[in-house]
């Protein structure tokens, strides 16, 4: 990997939490999105799915509520502001990466949305 | 650092952005997935009725097909009318369980209106061939099948080809009999399709289409 890749989140540059950050920032900003949904989504199993979002919670990148629906227990997640900061600044800085340019320890951010594809 | 560590296998940055990209497109799959099988054993429910309702204007109740043909009408728009709304209530209860409300609004309403859509080219596309009329009526259902096994193709395409596979299969369970089985024709048509959406039903529970 190149020196270049120091500079994206460690916390969010991991395969599964990547993917469970994916998820959630393409929701509207006030959605909340069922543990299960995103468990069957990226096909995840419990335990790992549990593990990664403990680690995105304590990041402050997400927020997990629980709540009894028709009397069963069900658990959300939401991705918080500072969850979508910090995922528009990864995208930012993964962008630079691939297009090889050196990358300052960049926190910028960028409109919610569908990241375009770089041009290298 | 990378990140990675000893949580698995190092993401190179091409693999991220393809992960990325990814999943976007799982998620929008999924969303518009959500309750398929629900619904899909409702409609196979609702289309075996209505072949069996066909089979008795056809037979026992030709009588009251010969008095008021028209009779067709109204009797097949209360169970597409009442497969639409139940459609409608099933998606949202499912997807009230899956997405907030702010997340599954805009699918829901488009998910809507695609099926609105084929289930109009159903009645509108024969009308306008002159198929409604007493000459033309029996070929009613073989042009309505066939458009909405490409709604089912079509949706299949868009997110997941399993479903493309069940409409494959509803277009079957009715052209195949209608080929080979005479008389019998509908009432094996009813029973093939509630089997075929039975059975596709259970295949998309499988694999994760709920």
């Amino acid at each position: 990997m190149s020196d270049n890749s120091a500079v994206l989140d460690e916390t969010i540059h991991q395969s599964v939490r990547l993917r469970i950050m994916t998820l959630l920032v393409s929701q509207p900003a006030a959605a909340r999105v069922a543990y299960r949904f995103i468990q069957r989504t990226l096909d995840l199993t419990g335990g790992n799915l549990t593990i990664h979002l403990r680690k995105l919670r304590g990041a402050g990148y997400v927020a997990i509520t629980k709540e009894f629906r028709d009397e069963k227990p069900s658990t959300w997640i939401q991705a918080t502001v500072m969850g979508r900061q910090a995922f528009a600044a990864y995208l930012v800085n993964l962008e630079r990466v691939l297009k090889g340019v050196t990358v300052p320890e960049a926190t910028a951010t960028i409109p919610q949305g569908r990241p375009s594809r770089p041009s290298s | 650092m990378s990140g990675s560590g000893n949580e698995g296998a190092a993401l190179t940055p091409q693999e991220s952005w393809g992960a990325i990209h990814t999943t976007i497109n799982k998620t929008r799959s999924s969303m518009y997935l959500v309750g398929t099988s629900p619904i899909l054993l409702m409609w196979g429910a609702l289309t075996a009725v209505l072949y069996l309702i066909e089979y008795w204007l056809q037979t026992g109740g030709s009588a009251l097909a010969e008095e008021t043909p028209w009779i067709r009408a109204p009797a097949f728009g209360v169970l597409l009318i009442g497969g639409m709304v139940g459609s409608g209530l099933v998606g949202r209860r499912y997807g009230s369980r899956n997405v907030s409300p702010e997340a599954s609004r805009a699918v829901g309403i488009r998910v809507f209106f695609f099926w609105v859509s084929v289930v109009l080219a159903a009645w509108l596309i024969p009308a306008a061939a002159g198929m409604w009329s007493p000459e033309g009526g029996a070929q009613i259902p073989h042009v309505a099948i066939g458009i909405v096994t490409l709604g089912y193709i079509l949706y299949g395409i868009m997110t997941h080809a399993a479903l493309a596979a069940v409409g494959v299969g509803i277009a079957a369970a009715y052209y195949l009999p209608d080929f080979l089985a005479g008389d019998a024709a509908l009432p094996v048509s009813a029973v093939a399709t509630f089997a075929v959406v039975g059975l596709g039903a259970m295949w998309l529970r499988k694999i994760g289409i709920r």
